[in-house]
């Protein structure tokens, strides 16, 4: 350690998941807003629409995948967003792992509701 | 003479991302993806909130769609693309340049990329138009 | 005052510690065509020998008069008063950002100079100990190495010319928001020394040291830096730089490499 700076690995690894799951949400975010909003008439499906849809296990498995690659890229963002408030450096691992559960029940939420749907 | 600031006017401020005083483009590009990732995530939620209404039967749904034709919702569908047009696009230049690509070109890459922002909008407007 | 002078308006940030700050207001006479530094100095001289200020060689090599002008940071002793007052009016004068202020236009350059150190960058030459110190001829024997200028001068841009002034500092968001970052001069100032060592182990430190908490990865690509240094160091580009060199490594180490 030298003049109080350290080769301390925490969070390094965090830019690149960010970065990854950036690339992956470019065709999976596309994918779905033309599917879901382009295509259909009105921008919006009906019910009856949406349960044809999610009949399909490839749309089921795309738009679950989408969530969780869009909810690690918005939890990451979030943790790098309330770090930069000026968050004491004692409480960052606190925070980081409250974020990374709201991730958890978000998806939970995501896959809950996906399965109601289906049934 | 007037009060400026508080006092230790230097001192580190994390809000400082949002002063864009004298700033360049890079400043700009970093504090419009910040804004519009907070804004994103909002949306990210308002919208699970919102497909909950699925889980209250055909009926709930149906009648929520109806109201979603106002002219309210389509301005506010306008926002999130111009949002997420503009942060996916820039992501596209943060990763490129973080991985030491065009670094030098950082400028001109912005620029281009959010020209082709700008295209994509015009065209999903027309395609928003042609659908009906 | 002769004929070629020309009155200025300035506001300054007075800064005292336990005092608060305030935008005071001052109006100097200056010759045409002189700099922000020379207003500064005219008004220490004749208004307010209190005003706190830095500077030394009024000629943007010792980096001490970096200062924000009109919301911008830049050196005042080349920063024109005819072009900084049609900016604005009263110019506005205020110190750096994210360094602590000891009072009015100067800032406490301690954490900077800290983070230089842990970069290891040495500035000074090791020949230049050895050269001669008398005003003589140089001696026969004295073999300088001929400089070739390369032809994508452009490109050809030497750490050396950082005269360690904190404007990246200020500039840098990320420095705003995070004390424990590294910033831009001396993560800049890792990539010079990698590139001027010959010791592996030194190396392999200082590029832990660009990939720990405190470095390369807390950068949030705004180009502020590269932008806004008055000496074209690149902080930014060496940043990026830094970061192509970790990933190389990190994926060498992937595969036993």
């Amino acid at each position: 350690m030298r003049a109080g700076f350290g080769i301390e690995k925490r969070s390094t690894t965090s830019w690149l998941w960010q970065a990854a799951t950036g690339i992956l949400l470019l065709p999976l975010l596309a994918l779905h807003l033309i599917a879901n909003h382009f295509v259909v008439a009105g921008g919006e499906r009906n019910f009856a629409e949406v349960a044809a849809c999610m009949g399909n296990p490839a749309i089921v498995v795309l738009e679950v995948l989408f969530l969780v690659v869009v909810t690690s890229h918005a939890m990451l963002g979030l943790r790098s967003i309330l770090f930069d408030m000026g968050v004491p450096t004692r409480w960052r691992p606190a925070l980081g792992r409250g974020v990374a559960i709201l991730g958890v029940l978000t998806v939970a939420y995501g896959i809950w509701l996906t399965i109601t749907i289906i049934r | 003479m007037k009060v400026a600031e508080e006092a230790a006017p230097g001192l580190r401020r994390p809000s400082r991302w949002l002063d864009l005083r004298g700033r360049h483009e890079g400043a700009w590009a970093y504090a419009l993806n910040r804004l519009t990732a907070i804004g994103l995530i909002a949306y990210l939620y308002v919208h699970l909130g919102v497909l909950s209404l699925l889980a209250h039967g055909p009926s709930t749904w149906n009648s929520f769609l109806a109201t979603t034709k106002a002219p309210f919702f389509t301005a506010l569908d306008a926002v999130v693309l111009l949002g997420v047009l503009f942060h996916s696009l820039n992501g596209i230049r943060v990763v490129l340049t973080g991985v030491g690509v065009a670094v030098r070109w950082h400028r001109l890459l912005f620029r281009s990329l959010m020209a082709l922002a700008a295209i994509l909008f015009l065209v999903a407007g027309l395609l928003w138009s042609i659908r009906g | 005052m002769t004929a070629e002078s020309v009155a200025v308006d300035l506001e300054v940030l007075r800064y005292r510690p336990g005092e608060g700050s305030r935008l005071e207001n001052f109006s100097v006479q200056v010759a045409k065509g002189t700099k922000v530094l020379d207003a500064l100095d005219a008004i220490w001289a004749t208004l307010d020998h209190s005003l706190m200020f830095r500077r030394a060689c009024h000629h943007s090599s010792c980096g001490a008069c970096a200062m924000r002008i009109n919301g911008r940071e830049r050196l005042a002793c080349v920063t024109q008063v005819a072009e900084a007052a049609e900016e604005h009016q009263p110019i506005r004068v205020e110190p750096l950002h994210n360094l602590p202020v000891v009072g009015d236009l100067v800032v406490d350059v301690a954490g900077f100079f800290a983070r230089m150190t842990a970069s290891d960058l040495v500035i000074t030459r090791s020949a230049e100990p050895e050269l001669p110190v008398s005003v003589d001829p140089l001696p026969a024997s004295l073999s300088l190495r001929q400089v070739v200028v390369p032809e994508d001068l452009d490109r050809f841009i030497r750490f050396e010319s950082c005269i360690e002034c904190g404007i990246c500092v200020s500039v840098c968001p990320s420095m705003a928001a995070d004390d424990g970052f590294l910033g831009p001069a001396a993560l800049a100032g890792i990539h010079r020394t990698r590139e001027a060592t010959g010791d592996a182990t030194e190396s392999a430190h200082l590029l832990a040291l660009a990939d720990g908490d405190g470095g390369v990865w807390r950068c949030h690509s705004s180009f502020e830096c590269t932008a806004s240094c008055p000496q074209a160091v690149d902080p930014a580009g060496r940043i990026m730089s830094l970061r192509g060199q970790i990933l190389a490594r990190r994926w060498g180490r992937m595969w036993g490499r």
